[in-house]
């Protein structure tokens, strides 16, 4: 699904390059769950946002679904954003002013669903994620992990093939990221999306099928999980 | 999609709703402020334009010469044998009306006699104005010498019903007219007002200066509509030939100059039109936009302050798959929106201060909801506000790749935005301090002019107009009001204390540097008391005297009347005017009596009899007011019954001539005021956007140990500098204004330093008051409040 090849990001200073990401290979295919780990300023971040399009890379050949997205124009990316990709973010970054509900519903606008459907997938995914009390509230009345599946599901209801999530327990109670983390594994598992994780957290990574390390902006180790957790 | 949008936007307006309301409420009254000035400037624009055929109505004017032949002054009056010669002579004439200049005359039904306006015109009047008759043929409504036209309000105050056709009222006491039509009521906007209207036949018979055709007595207006298809630069040159090949004699040039812009354009020097009250036109028109602008610049600030806080919101709708179009129109909408209130309410503001407004001014206007031009511009008002002010969220921050506006990578400082947010406020702050100094110095300019002597006591001393039987019955009535004790002094004159006009050039004295004298002369007809009861400084001599029976052929001359003419020793000398011989037996001091803004023609007062038309008395100072009033009213009312008693006060009059500046003067005070309110509205929501912003800095800046005063100045010192330069640029554009304005009066004040120094500090004062309270209030609350969201 996701082919990288000699991925190179590096920001030019006064002459000096200072390297963000180097020689990063590697493919990542339909189902995986992988956990991109490393310390700070390993590049994990900088990795997600280039598998997500936000950012390009100044070097390197990216293909997303045997496509060529390196230097896409901005309708294509849109449209891949509205069909295959889902976002969750560490700060959740939901619309303050949109109720659970409508937060659900904006990607779905964006895709031109018609309304019949919106309104029957927004009531799938408020049951599925025990919502359906809340989906009038706004997000500044629910509690941190609410409002990361409020994330989640928005990323979900459009139905992606993949979903990138930037340290998505960053901000979460260990309890509310456990959560989180079975919703992922069950969300792989029965369902067969492709996840892709930014994580510090060695317990959270398990939770995934293969783990890329990252120290300075080069893979140091690409292992598979033994599924035993 | 829209209707989600629709109520996201209402949200985040109740949201944040103090920027908002500052959004809104500014806006609001910026655009009220706009739209009732532009009201007034197309109720001034469109002065006489009401008729169908006013382009092609025109006025015949009069250039009258020097002795060296140059045009000296330019009039609208005309002689009676003008209109029949180019009727009859030239074919671009279509219509022709002599009409005379209007008065106020009595009208009767019965015994109910009320003074109202009169004109008399010739028929064509009717053909030129496209009067709406409620009752009667505007064919034949002029036809007999003895009828009458009214106006609607005239009618109902005669007979309290407009059905009067065929009835009769009594002109002046004397003449029965038939009522042979009434009209709907005139527009206040129009030159040729009146209650009623009669037959110019009808004037004939009763003035013989009207039936007299000759080309001397300037007395008249004439209006002439020409042919659609005349070239006016033709006709004015066959007219021109025609008068001097028909009036060998005398040669006042005349030529025709458009009605419907004798209101705006009507000030001419060497015959030609220079301007006039367009000049003030335009002013408003400036101060319209200026005001406008303001608001609009409130507006975009607020909107492109907080759009950078809405970066964020614009990444998170990209990565969910929103396109840069949707964004933008989610944006300009959410403008649009805020506008549209805004028109609202500006709507709801003017109807509810426009009777203020009309009040203030003395006029008649109201919101012409039926105008499709207001609605046009407000709607283009409208949408040009809130594209401007969404344009820069929309297009701007649209383009933002979604990680860097998620990063909040879009902050405002150093940012092109910010810069050109400066300029703006800068603007806006040197627009306010203009309209300050020059409210101010147009104060002080008035308070000048108030405060300078008018020659004579104005307190105490009423005139009323000598009409019917008071003309014969004068000595009557100043016999039994000496008596009553209500009057002290009083006297007849043939104008009154403050006219205007009554200048004459035909005087003669001896040693003329040349042999015709052409400098004009103003003269004042009456008998005794004159002096004693205006109370008017004499110089030399004395006032006329019943002891003297010479006096019959007396004059008193004022001081800069011997000034032109040149006398060593005035009094005794002989003058000579109408072709008869007076002799100086006094000289007074100069006084006020037409513009008190420029000195007035050297005046004549000479002794005469038949000179009547204003009764000016000194009231009895030891008596009540009131009382003095109501006993000359009985007094009066008993010896002229038919007549009102109309009493008006010195002092009314004189302030009365102040009414164009004094309008000047509301008209800055209250729009000056406004724009201080809008500009520190504006800066209020900067103030409070810029301290959100640095929240986090001020936090941090408290834990290192920052005094609550250090950082008030931190979050104040920009935008006082912005006001200081505001200052420094406004001060002279408003200086060099000024002056040019002050030089239109002969009589003006200066403009001290100190009024530049007031509106500064003043401004500033005032901006740091805004300032200070949200400063204060951010740099006093809790640092971890800060700290904490991050």
């Amino acid at each position: 699904m996701i082919e990288l090849k000699n991925i190179e990001k590096y920001y030019a200073n006064k002459g000096v390059k200072s390297y963000i990401l180097r020689h990063v290979t590697t493919s990542i295919k339909q189902g995986e769950f992988v956990s991109i780990m490393g310390p700070s300023g390993a590049g994990k971040s900088t990795l997600l946002n280039i598998l997500g399009m936000l950012e390009e890379p100044t070097y390197g050949q990216y293909e997303f679904m045997g496509e060529d997205v390196v230097s896409l124009n901005e309708r294509k990316r849109i449209e891949l954003y509205r069909n295959h990709i889902g976002f969750v973010f560490q700060a959740y970054h939901l619309i303050d002013e949109m109720t659970v509900a409508e937060n659900i519903e904006a990607p779905l606008l964006y895709k031109k669903v018609p309304g019949s459907e919106r309104r029957s997938r927004i009531a799938d995914m408020l049951d599925r994620f025990n919502m359906v009390a809340k989906s009038d509230l706004f997000p500044n009345q629910l509690s941190g992990g609410q409002q990361q599946l409020v994330g989640i599901a928005r990323a979900l209801v459009a139905q992606p093939s993949i979903i990138l999530a930037d340290e998505p327990t960053g901000n979460l109670q260990s309890a509310q990221a456990l959560q989180i983390m079975e919703l992922f594994k069950k969300l792989n598992e029965e369902e067969g999306i492709t996840i892709v994780q930014v994580t510090h957290s060695e317990v959270n990574a398990a939770y995934g099928s293969r783990i890329l390390h990252l120290l300075d902006g080069v893979i140091k180790e690409d292992v598979t999980v033994s599924q035993t957790v | 999609m829209f209707k989600l949008n629709l109520k996201i936007i209402l949200r985040s307006i109740w949201k944040n709703k103090i920027s908002s309301f500052i959004n809104v409420i500014g806006l609001a009254i910026g655009l009220a402020a706009c739209l009732m000035l532009l009201i007034y400037v197309m109720y001034e624009w469109n002065f006489d334009k009401q008729s169908k055929d006013s382009a092609n109505v025109h006025v015949v004017m009069t250039n009258v010469l020097d002795d060296k032949g140059k045009i000296f002054v330019t009039f609208n009056g005309s002689t009676t044998a003008f209109a029949p010669l180019i009727k009859r002579e030239i074919p671009e004439v279509q219509y022709i009306s002599r009409m005379d200049y209007g008065n106020m005359g009595l009208i009767a039904n019965g015994i109910n006699g009320f003074k109202k306006k009169s004109k008399f015109a010739e028929s064509d009047i009717l053909k030129m104005y496209d009067y709406h008759f409620i009752s009667g043929d505007p064919k034949t409504a002029l036809t007999d010498p003895r009828s009458v036209i009214l106006t609607e309000s005239t009618a109902k105050t005669l007979f309290g019903t407009t059905d009067v056709l065929n009835k009769t009222v009594k002109y002046q006491e004397k003449e029965n007219l038939k009522i042979t039509g009434v009209i709907q009521d005139l527009p206040e906007n129009s030159s040729n007002r009146f209650d009623y209207l009669m037959p110019w036949s009808f004037y004939e018979i009763i003035d013989e200066g009207a039936k007299d055709l000759n080309w001397s007595n300037y007395s008249f207006i004439t209006l002439v509509s020409l042919r659609p298809d005349a070239n006016l630069d033709l006709v004015n040159k066959k007219i021109d030939e025609l008068v001097k090949r028909n009036n060998k004699q005398i040669s006042q040039p005349n030529f025709l100059f458009p009605l419907s812009k004798m209101h705006l354009y009507g000030k001419f020097e060497e015959g030609k039109s220079v301007g006039g009250d367009i000049e003030q036109i335009w002013l408003f028109t400036a101060l319209a936009i200026g005001i406008l602008l303001i608001a609009c610049i409130n507006f975009m600030n607020m909107a492109t302050a907080k759009s950078e806080k809405r970066a964020k919101e614009v990444g998170i709708k990209k990565t969910i798959g929103a396109n840069r179009r949707s964004l933008i129109v989610q944006f300009l909408a959410e403008s649009m929106v805020l506008t549209l209130i805004s028109v609202i309410i500006a709507i709801v503001l003017i109807e509810s201060f426009i009777p203020v407004f009309n009040n203030l001014l003395n006029i008649e206007m109201s919101i012409p909801y039926f105008n499709s031009y207001i609605w046009l511009g407000l709607l283009s008002v409208v949408l040009l506000t809130g594209l401007i002010a969404g344009s820069y969220p929309a297009f701007y921050l649209s383009s933002f790749n979604p990680t860097q506006s998620l990063k909040r990578n879009v902050e405002g400082k150093g940012f092109f935005s910010f810069s050109l947010r400066k300029v703006l406020v800068i603007g806006q702050f040197c627009f306010t301090i203009i309209l300050i100094i020059s409210t101010l110095v147009i104060y002080k300019q008035i308070q000048f002019i108030k405060n300078k002597p008018v020659g004579f006591d104005v307190n105490a001393l009423v005139e009323m107009p000598q009409d019917g039987q008071l003309i014969e019955k004068f000595e009557l009535l100043k016999t039994r009001l000496l008596k009553s004790g209500a009057v002290t002094t009083m006297y007849q004159s043939s104008v009154n204390l403050s006219h205007h006009g009554s200048n004459f050039t035909g005087l003669e004295w001896q040693g003329m540097p040349q042999p015709e004298n052409k400098v004009m002369f103003n003269r004042v007809g009456t008998t005794y008391d004159y002096i004693s009861t205006n109370g008017i400084k004499l110089i030399s001599g004395r006032d006329f005297n019943k002891k003297y029976a010479s006096d019959s052929s007396a004059v008193m001359v004022s001081a800069s009347a011997v000034k032109v003419m040149g006398l060593k020793k005035p009094v005794g000398e002989i003058i000579k005017m109408f072709d008869a011989n007076f002799t100086i037996i006094g000289v007074f001091d100069d006084y006020i009596w037409d513009s008190p803004y420029q000195s007035n023609s050297p005046m004549v007062v000479y002794f005469n009899k038949v000179g009547t038309g204003a009764i000016t008395m000194r009231l009895n100072a030891s008596n009540n007011l009131q009382q003095n009033i109501e006993t000359i009213t009985s007094i009066t009312k008993e010896i002229n019954p038919s007549y009102p008693v109309e009493i008006k006060f010195m002092n009314s009059i004189y302030a009365e001539k102040l009414t164009k500046e004094k309008t000047l003067g509301i008209l800055s005070n209250l729009f000056g005021g406004l724009a201080i309110f809008i500009s520190c509205l504006g800066l209020f929501g900067l103030i409070s956007y810029s301290a959100e912003q640095r929240t986090k800095e001020f936090g941090i800046r408290k834990v290192l140990g920052a005094s609550v005063a250090s950082l008030m100045q931190l979050l104040s010192l920009s935008f006082i500098k912005m006001i200081l330069i505001a200052t420094v640029l406004a001060a002279p554009i408003a200086y060099y204004i000024m002056i040019k304005w002050l030089d239109n009066f002969e009589f003006h004040t200066t403009i001290p330093w100190w009024i530049i120094v007031l509106s500064a500090v003043g401004t500033i004062a005032i901006s740091l008051l805004t300032v200070s309270y949200k400063a204060y209030r951010t740099a006093k609350s809790n640092p971890i409040n800060a700290l904490k969201y991050e």
